[in-house]
């Protein structure tokens, strides 16, 4: 497991891809870091809760660890290299264990460079105008921590639904379609059922206070059951079905 | 034991059926041409082989185990199904290091497997700029990285010019000679006649002749074209065993119905010099063509 482990992150490193999901990241979190730190009116930007939203802006990082993990299961299926894969290593539940801890160690990379950026521009922005931190100790501590856990674990949700879907526009279009659509109608309308979606349970993570939102430890997990849950159905089917 | 061994092998799609009912078993150290017309469910028998498809019914050992069960599987086989299996953005190296980081093999294999499939100088450019052969051989070079007993090849000289499908005949046959096994597809027979030792020849899924390529020549009357300075003398001695020859266009005698190991016996025996002896391949062709058509009806 170990050594597949390896194998696959040498896959997520062997190409342009994950190097321009990372930039394609960071550019995101510099322009939205700069938007909420220079944009929002001075005395708004002093409540712990819009500081949260500036400090948190890493935390889209989610969308490009979980676009990570699909592209390293969608890839092999669009590009064949799954037939080499299987037949290196037959036992197939370990192929897909292997690119679930891949991706949320990749996850890992993509929540703290994220995460660590969008907290560094947010922290100079304050200081640059003289507006002073809001978020102390425990609460900056699971802003930032739940943000990177978080993020990780997007990856193993990628890996997850890609292993189910296999077909890599599917999974890319469900997943956004999910996660900017789906999700928000939900939480707006049926919150008690939004509230237990991965979004929203990884804003309750980050330690966010909005009505209806889980607490941060329940809305971790939430998380890790999806996480769990998605990847159990994916080995079942990844065993079950014939590779073309 | 066997290498490979195929009891009642059966895939359905839906209402078609791809493979019927195919058995066969194939021993160490013989290379075996899998042949059969486009669609004859070839593919589909190899990738039931190798543990990527299930059966319908009946089943598929390598080495007494079905190959999901095969205990340090990459170290035993190597296979190829499609010579397209890259990833375009993916150095011809790194792909070989993904998979050899799986089964723990070293970098310093994969620069060996590199050097024997002679893709050194392209290792680490990326494998969209690489040629059909080439990618054929980066195929090759990962069925390699083990070390295998068995080799699994799935239609390998496509794509390949001339002297590319040189190289490959040589290559699988130093690597037979060692006593290791291969299994070779092809449509088309011509491609693998001088390779393999005997065909399994399939068409609709089923297996129509499982045959040496010396007796294949033989029981469809194939002929063998022989050059000798004393071609009466060879016709005579041919004539006394009741092979039936003609004068070919370039003086040669075509000897018919007859292999050429026969008409080289006979040569010996009656110590007549032989210049050249050649089973004909365009009559192995017509051969295959008959077979494989043969149960279309």
């Amino acid at each position: 497991m170990i050594a597949q482990t390896k194998a696959e992150l040498l896959k997520l490193r062997s190409t342009r891809t994950t190097v321009g999901l990372v930039l394609g990241m960071l550019v995101l979190v510099v322009l939205f870091s700069l938007l909420a730190g220079l944009l929002t009116h001075t005395d708004g930007l002093g409540t712990p809760e819009n500081q949260r939203g500036l400090f948190g802006v890493g935390s889209l990082a989610g969308v490009f660890s979980a676009l990570a993990g699909v592209l390293l299961v969608t890839g092999e299926y669009r590009f064949g290299t799954i037939r080499p894969t299987f037949l290196f290593t037959p036992r197939r539940s370990r192929v897909v264990g292997a690119k679930l801890a891949a991706s949320m160690l990749a996850g890992l990379v993509f929540g703290v460079s994220g995460e660590g950026l969008a907290f560094a521009i947010g922290y100079v922005c304050l200081r640059a105008r003289g507006i002073p931190l809001a978020l102390h100790g425990g609460s900056l501590a699971l802003l930032l921590l739940g943000t990177v856990a978080g993020v990780a674990l997007f990856g193993g949700i990628g890996v997850g639904v890609a292993s189910i879907v296999r077909n890599q526009i599917g999974t890319i279009v469900g997943l956004l379609a999910w996660g900017f659509i789906v999700e928000n109608l939900l939480f707006a309308f049926v919150p008690s059922v939004g509230r237990l979606t991965p979004g929203q349970a990884q804003n309750a993570l980050t330690g966010l206070t909005t009505e209806h939102l889980l607490s941060a430890t329940a809305g971790g997990a939430v998380l890790v059951a999806w996480v769990a849950a998605l990847a159990l159905a994916g080995v079942a089917l990844t065993a079950r079905r014939d590779v073309g | 034991m066997s290498v490979v061994l195929s009891e009642g092998l059966t895939k359905r799609f839906g209402k078609l059926t791809a493979v019927d009912d195919l058995s066969f078993v194939l021993g160490a150290g013989t290379i075996t041409g899998f042949l059969g017309p486009n669609g004859a469910g070839k593919t589909t028998t190899l990738r039931m082989l190798l543990g990527l498809a299930a059966p319908t019914s009946g089943r598929a050992l390598i080495f007494d185990r079905p190959y999901a069960q095969l205990a340090g599987a990459a170290r035993r086989v190597g296979a190829v199904l499609e010579a397209t299996d890259f990833h375009p953005g993916r150095s011809g190296r790194d792909h070989l290091r993904t998979l050899s980081r799986a089964v723990e093999l070293p970098d310093s294999r994969v620069d060996e497997v590199l050097g024997l499939v002679e893709l050194t100088a392209a290792a680490r450019r990326r494998v969209k700029g690489y040629s059909l052969g080439m990618r054929q051989r980066l195929g090759l070079a990962s069925a390699l990285l083990g070390d295998p007993e068995l080799l699994v090849l799935d239609e390998p000289a496509n794509g390949l010019d001339p002297e590319g499908v040189r190289w490959l005949r040589d290559f699988l046959r130093a690597f037979a000679s060692e006593g290791r096994t291969v299994l070779v597809s092809s449509h088309v027979l011509a491609e693998v006649a001088q390779t393999v030792d005997q065909v399994l020849i399939v068409n609709k899924g089923r297996l129509v002749v499982e045959t040496s390529l010396e007796q294949l020549t033989a029981r469809v009357g194939g002929s063998v074209r022989v050059r000798s300075p004393q071609s009466d003398r060879l016709a005579e001695a041919l004539r006394r065993e009741g092979i039936e020859t003609t004068v070919g266009t370039d003086h040669a005698l075509l000897a018919h119905g007859a292999t050429s190991q026969r008409v080289g016996e006979i040569a010996f025996a009656a110590g007549v010099p032989v210049y050249e002896l050649v089973a004909e391949g365009s009559s192995l062709e017509d051969v295959f063509l008959e077979l494989t058509s043969g149960t279309a009806s």
